[in-house]
């Protein structure tokens, strides 16, 4: 069939497409003498390396005239030989493949005339294959073309964007940090910060960000630490028969236990907080030090996600001055402490964003019943951290260092809106199942393109103004 | 399926309520029950977590069940009170290598049945879960124990089970399904056509018989 025929075009052709690419973006000065001549045997553009035993006889004969080889190590087909026979003074014409290598694909599509013990094709018939036999090479062409364009699109991308990344911290580190006073809310920065902080130096800003109203320093957090150590040691280790179950205070102390068990299981894939591994410890030592400096507020299950994500770009005192810190804004507070009517206020807040953003989607979330405190509870309370890969985690940490609880919610919102349509279609138990386990793979300059698209103002209200309105109600309602 | 068959098909949704102390592996419960899977990984849950299990039940019936897997530290137990409502079932876990959790029990009982109800004034059905049983250091013989903890406490009866062995995991949740079928309190999956759904009594008693303890 015609299908399987540009198959065989498509795979053959595919080098000799790459060829040209390589030629246009690998340019000449790459080019370095090899001393081993043999390129090696080529299949569909894979060089297994140059020392390999196999040696094609017909290859060697036909590449003894080549007298460089040419790589280049930014070239997407770097994998790709580049050897050919033309012209040595051409860097051009040096990368050229010569096509009578080719493996039998290339031959795969011959347009040949009958054999002689057959009567010959009419000549309008003929000319016909013919035309038939180029356009299906020229299409052919045209898709590997395409191809070659598409994947040398995205390893410009990438390289753009590791570029980007180099740049970004290098004024990070050289312009902003050194005058972060007067540089943090400039426009400029804004727009830097928006795009994602680098991560060399993320845990800096963050610190920054967060600030130290609690002013807790570095000896308090060894003050902390070692109490929660003398704890450690002094609390028998639970047992089956005897465990004390006395009311109030102790369950916030038994907070020791509920840690040793959360900790195995914070980002169990990353191998790295499990009994053994590298951050076990201190990801232990900086929420058993929290519960002895608030020992009102204790371990709650999503602290331990959110130290995790600290200890991974900052060092243990300063993480914990940053986790300090965070759990003491007023949404945190608020949740951490459980205090009910408060996370109420905060989701009906929400809810009133929700519907001017969304009102489509936020009319099927009534229909079905599915109210904020099925989803929110999860990603107010890890920050994302849980619910998101982590490196979109961290991106959404980076703002909401610095637009606080706000940007929280606005990303949720941003969430909603990146799912609406796939939302809209599912009934109560698969919206709460997408919502509380979003997918794998979320498209993170999108994500952030509906993040921006949310309107975080109400009838000429902002985000605190809403909650406090809300707050008043419910304080006259209560 | 929706209607004009031959037979009349009939569907339940079941909101069924997984609940206990933290840890002792309600998530691993379902995952193994619902997509026959173990995992030593699995994230702590916070707030509540989703799975839906469709049994056919038999050839007239088929079971639509949602599992809340609710997040187990104590403190969010004002938090949870919203996540009860509707439940016309629950299991309760609790982790048979840690006493506290099993001494936690009567608490999330009592929880339980203190804000959730059936439509009649009952408790709504519940399963007491011994998990970890693969795990457990001595073979005693606590079934007389169990058994009258269970009449005192006001569950259906107990299962010793393994999600990573898959020790009695289908069996106890055939079991809850059953009395919650004989309760007949399952809201019609498809309320649209304004059928309600009745039960056929006889089927339902005949089956509850295969207890477990």
């Amino acid at each position: 069939s015609t299908d399987s025929f540009c198959e065989h075009i498509s795979v053959g052709r595919l080098s000799s497409c790459e060829d040209t690419d390589t030629c246009c973006i690998s340019g000449g000065p790459q080019h370095r003498p090899v001393e081993q001549r043999d390129p090696g045997w080529k299949l569909f553009g894979k060089v297994p390396p140059r020392e390999g035993p196999i040696k094609d006889p017909k290859r060697i004969q036909k590449t003894h005239c080549s007298s460089q080889i040419s790589t280049s190590n930014i070239s997407p087909f770097e994998d790709t030989e580049s050897t050919g026979p033309g012209n040595p003074t051409s860097p051009r014409h040096s990368v050229r493949k010569n096509l009578d290598f080719e493996p039998l694909s290339t031959t795969a599509l011959i347009l040949e005339d009958r054999p002689a013990n057959l009567p010959a094709k009419p000549a309008e018939e003929a000319q016909k294959h013919r035309q038939q036999y180029e356009e299906m090479v020229a299409q052919a062409k045209k898709r590997e073309l395409k191809e070659a364009q598409k994947r040398k699109k995205q390893l410009e991308d990438r390289c753009k964007l590791e570029e980007s990344i180099g740049t970004a911290a290098q004024i990070w580190n050289q312009e902003i940090l050194p005058n972060w006073s007067t540089t943090c809310t400039s426009r400029r920065v804004r727009d830097l910060w928006w795009q994602g902080i680098p991560p060399s130096v993320r845990g800096k800003v963050w610190s920054l960000a967060v600030g130290n109203e609690l002013n807790i320093t570095h000896e308090l957090y060894s003050i902390c630490l070692a109490r929660a150590k003398e704890k450690w040691s002094t609390t028998p280790a639970p047992s089956l028969e005897t465990e004390a179950e006395d009311a109030g205070s102790s369950n916030r102390e038994s907070s020791l236990e509920l840690i040793k068990l959360d900790i195995s299981r914070t980002f169990p894939q990353l191998c790295i907080f499990q009994q053994g591994g590298p951050y076990h410890d201190v990801l232990h030592s900086i929420l058993g030090a929290y519960t002895c400096y608030r020992p009102d507020v204790g371990y709650v299950q999503g602290m331990s996600f959110i130290a995790a994500v600290l200890i991974l770009n900052l060092d243990t005192a300063d993480a914990f001055i940053a986790f300090a810190n965070l759990l003491n804004k007023p949404c945190q507070m608020a949740f951490f402490r459980v205090d009910h009517s408060l996370m109420l206020t905060y989701f009906a807040a929400f809810e009133v964003f929700f519907e001017e953003n969304l009102p489509k989607l936020f009319a099927h979330f009534q229909k079905n019943n599915l109210t904020p405190d099925i989803y929110l509870i999860d990603w107010i309370f890890t920050l994302y951290s849980k619910s998101l890969p982590l490196d979109l985690a961290c991106r959404v940490w980076d703002v909401f260092c610095r637009d606080n609880e706000e940007f929280l919610f606005r990303t949720g919102l941003g969430l909603l809106r990146l799912y609406q349509d796939v939302l809209t279609t599912m009934d109560f138990i698969h919206m709460a199942q997408f919502l509380t386990r979003l997918p794998e793979l979320i498209p993170a300059e999108q994500l952030f393109q509906h993040i921006a698209a949310i309107h975080m103002t109400s009838r000429n209200r902002k985000w605190a103004q809403v909650g406090c309105y809300r707050f008043h109600i419910s304080l006259v309602w209560y | 399926m929706a209607g004009g068959s031959v037979f009349e098909c009939k569907e339940y949704l079941f909101k069924v309520l997984v609940i206990g102390e933290l840890g002792v592996g309600k998530t691993s419960i379902i995952k193994r029950y619902v997509h026959q899977l173990f995992s030593q990984h699995y994230r702590a849950t916070i707030g509540v977590d989703f799975a839906l299990k469709v049994i056919n039940w038999d050839s007239k019936t088929l079971v639509r069940l949602q599992l809340w897997d609710i997040a187990g530290q104590e403190r969010f137990g004002n938090m949870t009170r919203v996540y009860y409502k509707e439940a016309v079932g629950a299991f309760v876990v609790f982790d048979v290598t840690r006493g506290s959790t099993f001494e936690a029990v009567s608490k999330w009982k009592h929880d339980l049945d203190s804000k959730v109800k059936l439509a009649n004034g009952n408790p709504i059905p519940s399963v007491l879960l011994a998990n970890k049983c693969d795990q457990k250091k001595e073979s005693s013989n606590n079934t007389a124990l169990m058994d009258n903890f269970c009449k005192e406490t006001g569950f259906l009866g107990w299962f010793e089970t393994s999600a990573k062995d898959n020790i009695n995991v289908d069996e106890a949740a055939r079991f809850l399904v059953e009395n919650i079928l004989a309760n007949d309190k399952g809201l019609p999956y498809e309320e649209s056509n304004g059928d309600r759904i009745k039960l056929d009594q006889e089927t339902v008693a005949a089956e509850s018989k295969s207890g477990c303890c």
